[in-house]
């Protein structure tokens, strides 16, 4: 891994290729979104920030129609997600992968069966089209030779990293990354963003990342969208992340980043 | 009443999973023979043991209760003929399904709720699989073809156990003993305790599957829906087996 975490790329177009419209949902009494509306685009690194517990996950979980929306509109690549039927689906799942909080590798694979899962499903290739490409997205993770180990012999960085060879594997148009760098020591958050980065570069995907980690944020992202009270209506830069004059965000970004703040009580 | 309409509301979703199931089954999505062959193997070949123990002594248990019972009446000779039948129609069935199905039935939860708290289910979504497809049609395919087979052994060892107390308790012979059941029981009787254990075996993992997949709450929800399924399993197979014999008897 290098020592200089590398610099986004700037690569973002005019292009839409996700779209959020009106979209409301809601688990019993406890509303998510009323109502959420978001674009990404084409080749962008879209980071959404917020509060633990307020519904991130949900977003991208919402995109690949794990979960369903209770009203509005979700369109990727132009076409209806909400509404998509089975078949259409599984092609869209062909295109936008996920790498889960916790990795989500199946415990009873090993790490070259689990990589191969999304391939064998999708019928990338033979046998030997299969190996290779394990063994190339291992290299691009840093991580050669351990196809045969088991997830439950892999630490919590090894894991995240084994979950994104699985999700580059298929070769999407989009990665959805779901708190990448949480639970991680600082060196392995080095190497989470540095991953990000450099395959933003060489596959040249559109991101879509959820987290609250803001160092990572200001890391990797291209452009920031703040979940504040069951709304996205800010969305900007870094720059302008940083500069705002939005209350809640400007604390949110000074509290992420290090800056203390009096909680009322006092010393001694 | 909430908890009428929660019930109603679990029976509706189990119908669901069920409906999907079996689209799945029975259509030729359903190829992957490797999952089959395992989950075979850990509900099936895993649980003769238990079934064998269970149907040895309860068989056992009941010709020293009826030997004992018929005595009076001279009849203690034909302890037989009861105890085949007993066994062939209801016991071996359900005492199987009640054993395997706390065993097999927990296992699928424990395994299915693990993955679905580890969002392993959705991952399997996420990559464009069916969870349905992966997870629980081998497991109820396989349970359906293994229930029955596990009854058969169960009867089977049930009448042997009955017959070893017989020989020893009222001194007849093995062949008198064997004669005596082969009299009594008809394929009918046969056919009625292997349909109930078909179903039984649908029964089983259809809960087991769909407990597990509706786990929440970490390790602390698993625990919880792993003792849920042995519960709602021993529930549906006794209420069921009721249904199932009535049904049967009308016929």
């Amino acid at each position: 891994m290098p020592d200089e975490t590398p610099q986004p790329a700037q690569t973002a177009t005019p292009e839409v290729v996700i779209e959020f419209k009106d979209v409301r949902k809601a688990f019993g009494p406890n509303v998510i979104y009323d109502p959420l509306n978001l674009t990404v685009r084409r080749g962008e690194t879209l980071t959404v920030i917020g509060g633990s517990g307020k519904g991130k996950s949900v977003l991208l979980k919402m995109l690949i129609r794990l979960l369903q929306v209770d009203s509005g509109s979700i369109t990727c690549f132009g076409e209806e997600v909400t509404t998509m039927p089975e078949p259409k689906l599984l092609g869209l799942r062909r295109r936008i992968a996920m790498l889960f909080q916790g990795a989500a590798l199946f415990d009873s694979l090993t790490v070259a069966q689990n990589i191969k899962y999304p391939l064998v499903e999708h019928k990338w290739g033979n046998r030997e089209q299969m190996d290779q490409r394990v063994e190339e997205v291992l290299e691009m993770v840093g991580m050669p030779g351990i196809q045969n180990l088991k997830p439950s012999e892999l630490s919590g960085g090894m894991k995240k990293r084994v979950g994104l060879a699985r999700a580059i594997a298929i070769q999407p148009d989009v990665i959805l990354y779901d708190e990448p760098t949480t639970g991680l020591d600082p060196l392995n958050v080095r190497r989470i963003n540095g991953l990000i980065l450099r395959l933003q570069r060489r596959l040249n995907v559109t991101s879509v990342v959820v987290t609250h980690d803001m160092d990572s944020c200001f890391t990797i992202t291209d452009r920031i969208a703040f979940l504040y009270e069951r709304r996205m209506d800010w969305t900007g830069t870094k720059e302008e992340a940083l500069a705002t004059d939005f209350a809640p965000l400007r604390e949110f970004v000074q509290g992420g980043r290090g800056t203390l703040e009096s909680d009322g009580t006092e010393d001694g | 009443m909430s908890a009428a309409i929660k019930l109603l509301g679990h029976i509706g979703a189990v119908t669901r999973l069920s409906g999907r199931t079996f689209k799945i089954v029975f259509s030729r999505r359903f190829v992957d023979r490797s999952l089959l062959s395992a989950q075979m193997d850990q509900a099936g070949i895993g649980s003769w043991s238990i079934a064998v123990l269970t149907a040895l002594f309860t068989g056992a248990v009941m010709a020293i209760q009826f030997a004992d019972g018929l005595e009076p009446y001279g009849a203690s000779l034909y302890t037989g003929k009861m105890v085949s039948l007993g066994i062939v129609r209801e016991l071996g069935p359900t005492l199987t399904a009640v054993l395997v199905g706390g065993r097999v039935g927990a296992g699928f939860t424990a395994e299915i709720g693990s993955m679905n708290v580890t969002e392993q289910v959705d991952a399997i979504s996420a990559l464009g699989a069916d969870p349905i497809e992966k997870l629980v049609a081998p497991r109820v395919l396989a349970c359906i073809i293994m229930l029955p087979l596990l009854t058969l052994l169960a009867d089977f060892v049930g009448c042997f156990g009955a017959m070893l107390v017989v020989m020893t308790d009222v001194g007849v012979t093995a062949t008198f003993f064997i004669e005596q059941v082969l009299e009594t029981l008809v394929v009918a009787d046969l056919l009625h305790g292997l349909a109930k254990a078909t179903f039984f075996g649908y029964f089983i993992a259809i809960v087991g599957c769909y407990v597990g997949l509706n786990t929440r709450g970490g390790t602390e929800g698993v625990g919880r829906s792993t003792t849920d399924t042995v519960v709602a399993i021993s529930i549906t197979v006794l209420v069921s087996n009721f249904l199932l014999t009535k049904l049967f008897l009308s016929f």
